[in-house]
């Protein structure tokens, strides 16, 4: 019991832990090594830590999340408490969230790197540099000017619910089809 | 309402939602199946547990058909694609904030919540623990006596008092002659305490160079 509570507190510990604006968390391989988990079932051992330690957490409105851009396992507060907690980084700027997102379905289409050319049509504004640098002094997106191109960093992956936000869009495309 | 009320209730309910579903009045990705559930949860009883199971059954068989729903759904999505035509549609900037808008998490992450303060936490809690204590059952023992604990049908004052009215008419007097008519050894001894206490409590005095006890 002790252990597995000590077990616990180091995954907590790890899943909690922030190292700059663009790395929280620790991936599964890190898991294992500090956890010294090496036995051949140690995949499923791995997803019944999680499990625990999420239920755990749930009931003090926290979650275990995948970061997909960076492969990490993290912390976060859940949908409902993040909303109390207004964390939209975006308040009073639907311009820059547009134009984010635009960035993200680029990406998404072209392996993690949107083309400038793409963002702008999409976008159907003349200008979005500016926007594109005020996302990448957020954080949000690193830019390649020389090869005209930007990349998603993974801190959209640690503040955005990209799950929850690609249900929404395909039920709110279903809706718009059914109309 | 009884639990065999809700039941009946919840069974009701399923069969409408089995109607609305064939007929096409219902969209399974919008059903909310986690309410029923707890409903039915809430009513388990020894009595109704063979209907509840069958309830459940029938619960299940919607929420696997809700599955089934979900995956031809995320199938049927190619998700890239789509999200460029949403985008060349042109949809207004408050329209994508709108749809980011509950979407936005706040990661945890504590600073404080270093490996060495969880080390020091553990040892603390490890060197507080106290070994458990061990309950161990007396052996019973069948005795044929019956046991009775006697309690004493006078309170000690009751007693001193009696004491007190008895050697009062000898008083003054020797120390020794209030003892001159026990002639048990405990008696004596009984009687000793209770002049200990009259003589704390001053009822009666004693005179050491006379070897006399008075009023």
């Amino acid at each position: 019991m002790i252990l597995k509570v000590n077990e616990l507190s180091v995954l907590m510990h790890l899943l909690s832990n922030k190292k700059g604006l663009c790395q929280i968390g620790a991936t599964k391989k890190e898991i294992f090594q500090l956890l010294n988990i090496k036995d051949k079932n140690k995949n499923i051992y791995f997803q019944n830590l999680l499990i625990n330690l999420s239920k755990y957490l749930e009931p003090v409105g926290l979650q275990v999340r995948f970061n997909p851009i960076d492969s990490r396992w993290f912390i976060s507060y859940d949908l409902e408490l993040s909303g109390a907690l207004s964390v939209n980084p975006f308040n009073d700027k639907p311009k820059l969230a547009a134009t984010l997102f635009t960035c993200l379905v680029c990406c998404l289409q072209n392996n993690g790197i949107g083309e400038l050319s793409e963002i702008k049509t999409l976008r159907n504004k003349k200008d979005i540099l500016t926007d594109l640098k005020e996302l990448e002094e957020m954080g949000f997106i690193q830019i390649n000017k020389d090869q005209g191109f930007v990349r998603l960093t993974p801190l959209i992956g640690y503040q955005l619910d990209l799950e929850h936000l690609f249900v929404k869009l395909a039920l709110k495309l279903k809706d718009k089809k059914d109309d | 309402m009884t639990s065999v009320d809700i039941l009946e209730n919840l069974n009701k309910k399923l069969s409408d939602i089995q109607e609305k579903i064939a007929s096409g009045d219902i969209n399974l990705l919008d059903l909310e199946l986690v309410p029923f559930f707890n409903e039915l949860k809430n009513s388990l009883d020894v009595i109704n547990l063979e209907k509840s199971s069958n309830t459940y059954k029938n619960a299940c068989d919607i929420l696997n058909q809700k599955f089934e729903e979900l995956k031809n759904f995320l199938g049927s999505l190619n998700t890239e694609k789509k999200f460029v035509e949403y985008l060349k549609r042109n949809p207004s900037e408050t329209e994508i904030f709108e749809l980011l808008c509950d979407c936005w998490i706040e990661p945890f992450n504590i600073q404080g919540l270093s490996m060495d303060f969880l080390q020091s936490s553990r040892d603390r809690l490890l060197k507080g623990k106290s070994s458990s204590k061990i309950i161990e059952h007396l052996d019973k023992i069948k005795s044929k006596k019956i046991f009775i604990l006697e309690v004493q049908k006078q309170k000690f004052t009751e007693k001193m008092i009696n004491f007190y009215n008895q050697i009062q008419s000898k008083l003054p007097c020797n120390f020794e002659d209030v003892f001159e008519d026990d002639e048990k050894q405990e008696l004596i001894y009984e009687n000793f305490i209770y002049l200990l206490h009259l003589l704390q409590a001053g009822k009666i005095k004693y005179q050491k160079e006379t070897n006399t006890l008075y009023i």
